[in-house]
């Protein structure tokens, strides 16, 4: 009891946040009244690598540093496809990976959007046409947005959601 | 004769007999040794290795080598300071070495889909990334099968899957877990046989992201290829671009300017300190202690942020070329870097009085995930990992590349293996980075950044210390192409560790022991 006491009293261990980056807040807060508006307040994020270099991974993970929080955007990465309204997929497909990634996206509810994250996921990058990869995302599923970069930096990734937050309102409006 | 020869690879000349032995002994670009052996001399030179305490740390085939049979085998043995490749012409088998060098099964499998070598005696046979739905007896690295898209089977029938060990007994039951994972993460699967919570046995399988690499390589100029080992592995770009920049060096006699190296040597210390960063702060969030964490994954985004203003890439891609650098990085903007790093000291300090003064974290790391020493040699672990286990190779300090004999890194070594060992050598990693990066900005010379490059044909073995450990690179020029590069990363040695470090831990316990040995999966891809 008196150990809970001092904690609830004593200073609390908390700093200044790191940053305060206007255009991130922006495009934060536009993200926010559209996951609002189309999705119930959370967009649910299933990450999905299919064969990149890792640093695409790098880049989602870092989505959530103390440096971008998304979570308090309304977006969240989800642990199963099976909560998920997005598939991010990264690195371009690869035959050993193909058919994991195919079960991934069907395991998905409809409506499901699928966003490729990187070069290689856009169109295959360095390896299309070679032996290993099927190609860029597009191979397997059907792709609504693509973020190219090598890799696409956080806040580039950031933008990305933002334009697919567009369209997805788009396909809302047009609903009977 | 290659001059100031290691004792032991002497010694092994000497066994092999004829005073004349020596003299077979070539000195390759790097302070490599090569020894091309005769048919009936394999089987004694490598139980004489062995015997001899010799480590296997790589094992790669090359076709139309020699003259003398199809294929080339180069077995990579180190001991202490000496490198030692014993190559071995063999045109379809030749015996396994893997009951003998533990490490060899991995790369025996590699060769076997690669090249389609049989190995004699192997206890493992199973394909290794090629995966069910390639076709049988398809083998890309051969230079008959030409890079082009290959059409695979979509479904696999049950007989044709991969077989896992079999682990049976009272109470013992099966957790696949994987290809795709829970978190944000790379695909590989992980068979764990459990009897209750205690992980009893662990099969990994690996090589779901395997890109082709290799092949990919093959008849491009080695100008082209350094984009693609950028893409090895992410967060090693500049250790793989500096590796294969080192090789095609060393084949072509460049020596490239101090103030190149001074750059490409800071370059390499803050992709080490990313990486270390990373892993304290996942480690830490695998012990759901966010508010470490976050201290570490702030600091983490402030050095990629670092790196972007150095370089203009926050994963330093693209500025490593042949011959030294793309472009010069400003005397203000390393001004810049100074600054940052005795900030990122003090605030590394403070994060980790507040992880290691906290209790609870301290219980979940200690005695967690042990890796003995025993299989340090055996499996030719390396990088912090080995450091944490009493092990005592680094690279930087066993085979000094650049200017790394002039800026001795301290030799950083804890014996217990546990997870709470690596966090803290990671830890003492970073501030020895800072140290160093600080000393070399003082000291850094002005001067040109990129000397003249004429690629000559040849062929010379590289190894640099990654941030996870022994990077290792293989370069051979052919009329002025990439005819073969092999790339073998610290990951795909220390990815058999983890088999045994699970071994009576809790699957609960996995993900941060995992995290602790912070292994690469498009590293071990390829």
């Amino acid at each position: 009891m008196v150990n809970a006491l001092t904690c609830l009293l004593k200073k609390k261990v908390t700093e200044d946040y790191p940053v305060h980056d206007e255009n991130l807040e922006a495009i934060g807060l536009k993200i926010k009244a559209d996951i609002n508006a189309v999705f119930g307040r959370s967009l649910a994020i299933r990450e999905l690598d299919t064969g990149s270099d890792n640093a695409t991974e790098i880049e989602i993970n870092n989505l959530n540093n103390p440096f971008y929080d998304v979570e308090r955007f309304g977006i969240t990465f989800v642990a199963s496809p099976r909560h998920a309204d997005v598939l991010m997929v990264t690195g371009a497909i690869t035959h050993n990976m193909a058919t994991a990634a195919r079960k991934t996206y069907d395991a998905m509810p409809s409506p499901k959007f699928v966003v490729a994250v990187g070069d290689d996921a856009c169109n295959g990058g360095i390896y299309a046409g070679t032996y290993a990869v099927l190609g860029g995302a597009e191979k397997i599923f059907p792709v609504d947005l693509k973020i190219p970069g090598n890799p696409p930096a956080p806040a580039a990734i950031l933008a990305g959601i933002l334009a697919l937050m567009k369209r997805a309102k788009d396909m809302k409006r047009r609903e009977p | 004769m290659a001059n100031n020869i290691d004792i032991g690879i002497r010694a092994v000349c000497e066994f092999l007999g004829a005073a004349s032995t020596p003299d077979r002994i070539q000195a390759g670009c790097n302070s490599e040794n090569y020894l091309v052996l005769k048919d009936h001399e394999f089987e004694p030179a490598v139980s004489h290795l062995a015997a001899n305490k010799f480590v296997l740390i790589s094992l790669f085939c090359i076709e139309g080598f020699s003259d003398r049979a199809a294929h080339s085998l180069f077995y990579v043995f180190e001991r202490r300071n000496g490198i030692l490749v014993l190559v071995n012409d063999v045109n379809e088998t030749t015996l396994s070495v893997a009951s003998i060098f533990p490490s060899a099964s991995w790369f025996e499998r590699e060769c076997r889909d690669g090249f389609g070598i049989e190995f004699d005696g192997a206890f493992d046979t199973r394909r290794l990334f090629l995966h069910e739905s390639y076709p049988e007896n398809f083998h890309p690295l051969k230079k008959s099968f030409k890079n082009e898209p290959l059409f695979t089977k979509e479904t696999i029938n049950p007989v044709d899957e991969y077989q896992f060990r079999t682990v049976t007994g009272e109470g013992v039951y099966q957790v696949p877990v994987g290809p795709v994972h829970a978190g944000i993460i790379e695909p590989g699967h992980f068979r764990f046989s459990v009897i209750g919570e205690i992980i009893f046995n662990l099969e990994i399988r690996m090589f779901y992201k395997h890109r082709g690499i290799e092949k990919l390589s093959e008849g491009k100029s080695p100008h082209d290829c350094i984009r693609i080992t950028e893409a090895v592995s992410g967060d090693e770009s500049v250790a793989n671009a500096t590796a294969f920049c080192l090789a095609v060096e060393r084949i072509s006699g460049i020596s490239i300017p101090e103030r190149a190296w001074y750059l490409r040597t800071i370059m390499l210390e803050l992709e080490r300190i990313c990486s270390h960063l990373g892993d304290l702060a996942g480690m830490l969030v695998d012990v759901a202690f966010p508010l470490g964490a976050s201290q570490f994954s702030v600091l983490r985004e402030e050095c990629f942020r670092q790196c972007d203003c150095q370089t203009g890439s926050r994963f330093q891609r693209g500025i490593i070329c042949i011959g030294g650098l793309e472009k010069d990085i400003p005397g203000g903007t390393i001004n810049d870097l100074l600054l940052f790093i005795r900030q990122l000291r003090k605030r590394c300090r403070i994060g980790l009085k507040i992880v290691l003064s906290t209790t609870s974290v301290i219980d979940r790391f200690a005695t967690t995930g042990v890796i003995p020493g025993t299989l340090l040699r055996p499996l030719n672990i390396t990088g912090p990992v080995a450091r944490a286990s009493g092990g005592k190779v680094d690279v930087r300090l066993d085979h000094p590349y650049g200017i790394y004999e002039k800026y001795v890194p301290k030799r950083q070594r804890l014996q217990d293996g546990d997870v709470l060992s690596r966090f803290t050598i990671k830890a003492s990693e970073i501030m020895d980075s800072l140290d160093l990066i600080e000393q070399l900005i003082a000291d850094i010379p002005a001067g040109d950044i990129q000397s003249e490059a004429q690629v000559q044909d040849g062929f010379a073995l590289s190894l640099v210390e990654s941030a996870r450990g022994q990077n290792l690179c293989f370069v051979w020029i052919k009329d002025g192409a990439i005819e073969r590069y092999k790339v073998r990363t610290a990951s795909f040695c220390n990815w058999l560790a983890i088999e045994h470090a699970v071994q009576g831990n809790i699957i609960p316990d996995f993900p941060v022991i995992n995290k602790s040995m912070n292994l690469s999966y498009a590293g071990t891809d390829l």
